[in-house]
């Protein structure tokens, strides 16, 4: 990895409670730039994908400062457009709109939001399509696709925004075990197009070829940040240890 | 080639008389006895309608049942209204088959699927019929003859030519309607250099079918709201939503418009209920509107949060990601049971003719306590009946048909 670029997303001391009162992340830190993909893991329940859920203001937080590409989360409802303008999400669930056509999917935000002509707009719709490999599934709706392809769509339709960071929440465990790959493929090649990318995943292999940062969270904190050779092979902490004990 | 269905799952219609209604000894008695009952009962009715009922009654008074005491010489007005109806309807429904929904690759559209060739075939016979069992006058069974006419013509070009149309124009064309419907109150109403004619003169089946179509126009959007309202974040919202659907839910419809036409007249600004049938129709809206709210409420539910989340994450604005994504699922859900609040508003508007309106029910009860006519109460009804049965099954036809054209895994594209 070269000295990365400039910061794209700063997280300072970030402190959430949930309205039952559960402390959900207890002054989480983290740095990601330019181009870096970054792997979060952890047991269920330890904030990883709350942590990323606040990147885009879908999940708020009491506490602290998270600044996406210099605009920093406030409760302005414009810069939270803003923000979300520029950072796409893929769910663990897919989350396509079941009663648009696949390429309706991919040109319903970038023809309301961004206000592009539809003819280009679905020029491109085409062309992420064709990149993600269902090209000729563009007419189809999302209910006849499966699991794999449906994600493959989720993931067009966030680059049919253009965004400058891909936030990607858990987006293989809703897949059966033959479709998982399909997925990672298409997630390997926008690494390698240099796409910045945080990704809440429990796939070791994924974090191993194509992270350049993994962070380990328990409890609602970072317990360890390391690049993926050190974390797997020689881990600092008793926690990361137990960690890759559990699911290794 | 996958192998064939065995036989059994598609029985001859002989096979399936046999297995369905003489399956064993008791059966095949229930259905004799069933069979003999309905018999005895369609011949019942048929000996009645032939030959003991007058229906002098309807065909003198069907003026009155159509139009209430709408003035003779106005009456024009709504003939080319009911020209302009029949020409956007067929214009509609030949569109509706002509374009096929967008994003599927379905085999080109038929001219006349099977179902069009019997509605129409249906509403030829009763075109020709109606009119000389009513015996109307010449001239006015050729003007319906025309009309019926005119909207198979209309239905034929839009279903032939349909497809030449440009986006643009297509996509204008279902702002036929609500122009069509602005239009229709100023050609009822009069205005625009048209004689006035007062709400108090308007009647029977006209009078009905535009508090019918005034409240449905008008309680959906509002309905709409409600149930956003009930689901808002904003407290004052959610409680004063909650507030007024549990009100108007748990007031009978009848004490309403006793009550609307003595306080609406204070609570809406002036000029919009300035007398007794306008408060009239903002009641029935205002009641409609509660249930419907409840209805997409349900919708809303179903619609997993999810939806929201994504369409937010794209950074779609609320009333987009509302509009785009969240109420098209909503009301998928929500309109089989809209649309049954539709038919409920349409028969409820028989409450009209409690507070001195004339309605459909308000003439047929002027008709029958006619001394020329007493006794004529059968027929009366029955009319009436079928008449509220005509317009209930056409709003059910429509909505199972857009709820098909909604529905993306019954698209033809599968």
């Amino acid at each position: 990895m070269t000295t990365p670029a400039a910061v794209m997303i700063e997280a300072r001391g970030v402190e959430k409670w949930y309205p039952n009162g559960f402390h959900a992340l207890r002054g989480v830190d983290l740095t990601v730039h330019q181009g870096e993909v970054v792997v979060i893991m952890g047991p269920s329940g330890s904030g990883k994908s709350t942590f990323l859920r606040t990147f885009n203001a879908l999940e708020d937080f009491q506490q602290g400062s998270i600044e996406v590409d210099g605009i920093p989360l406030s409760d302005d409802l414009r810069q939270i457009d803003a923000v979300r303008r520029e950072v796409g999400m893929v769910f663990q669930q897919f989350n396509l709109f079941p009663h648009l056509s696949v390429l309706e999917n991919l040109t319903l935000a970038p023809v309301l939001v961004r206000k592009l002509p539809k003819q280009a707009v679905q020029r491109r719709a085409l062309e992420l399509l064709d990149r993600v490999g269902i090209a000729e599934q563009a007419h189809k709706y999302p209910g006849q696709l499966s699991g794999g392809q449906q994600q493959r769509v989720a993931i067009a339709r966030s680059l049919c925004m253009e965004p400058r960071v891909m936030l990607f929440d858990e987006p293989t465990s809703a897949l059966d075990p033959e479709m998982v790959q399909e997925v990672l493929e298409v997630m390997q090649g926008l690494a390698q197009d240099g796409m910045t990318m945080v990704v809440v995943t429990h796939e070791v292999r994924f974090a191993r070829q194509v992270a350049h940062r993994v962070v380990l969270m328990d409890g609602g904190m970072v317990v360890e940040i390391a690049p993926p050779e050190q974390f797997f092979s020689n881990p600092q902490h008793e926690r990361s240890k137990q960690f890759l004990r559990q699911i290794g | 080639m996958a192998p064939a269905p065995p036989a059994t799952l598609r029985p001859g219609p002989w096979q399936w008389l046999r297995r369905e209604l003489f399956g064993s000894r008791l059966d095949g008695l229930i259905s004799i006895a069933l069979l003999g009952f309905l018999v005895a009962a369609a011949l019942g009715l048929a000996r009645w309608a032939l030959f003991q009922a007058q229906w002098a009654v309807i065909s003198a008074n069907s003026t009155l049942f159509a139009v209430g005491r709408y003035p003779l010489e106005q009456q024009w007005r709504l003939w080319l209204l009911t020209t302009l109806l029949a020409l956007a309807t067929g214009l509609s429904w030949g569109l509706l088959r002509a374009l096929p929904r967008s994003g599927s690759s379905g085999p080109p559209p038929i001219l006349w699927p099977r179902n069009d060739r019997w509605a129409a075939a249906i509403l030829v016979l009763l075109a020709l019929w109606l009119p000389l069992a009513l015996q109307l006058t010449l001239a006015i069974q050729l003007r319906w003859w025309a009309i019926t006419a005119l909207l198979l013509l209309a239905r034929w070009a839009a279903g032939r030519w349909g497809q030449a149309l440009p986006p643009l124009v297509r996509r204008l064309i279902p702002l036929i309607w609500p122009l069509l419907y602005l239009v229709g109150m100023v050609l009822i109403s009069g205005g625009l250099g048209l004689v006035q004619v007062a709400p108090s003169d308007w009647g029977g089946l006209l009078l009905t079918l535009l508090m019918a179509s005034f409240a449905i126009l008008l309680c959906f959007p509002l309905g709409v709201l409600l149930a956003l309202g009930r689901r808002s974040t904003l407290p004052l919202l959610r409680w004063g939503s909650l507030l007024y659907i549990e009100f108007i839910r748990g007031a009978p419809l009848i004490t309403l418009l006793f009550l609307g036409q003595n306080i609406l007249g204070f609570l809406l600004p002036g000029g919009l209920a300035p007398d007794r049938v306008w408060r009239a129709a903002w009641v029935l809206t205002f009641f409609a509107a509660a249930y419907v709210a409840e209805a997409v409420r349900s919708g809303l539910a179903a619609v997993p949060a999810g939806q929201l989340e994504a369409a937010r994450s794209l950074g779609l604005s609320m009333p987009f990601a509302l509009i785009h994504v969240v109420l098209p699922q909503a009301m998928r859900v929500a309109l089989p049971a809209t649309v049954g609040q539709f038919i409920t508003l349409l028969q409820d508007t028989t409450l009209l003719s409690l507070i001195g309106l004339l309605d459909l029910l308000g003439t047929a009860r002027t008709v029958m306590a006619n001394p020329a006519f007493l006794g004529r109460n059968a027929e009366v009804y029955l009319v009436l009946a079928v008449l509220f049965w005509c317009c209930c099954a056409a709003l059910g036809l429509g909505s199972r048909a857009l709820e098909t054209r909604l529905n993306p895994n019954l698209a033809p594209s599968r």
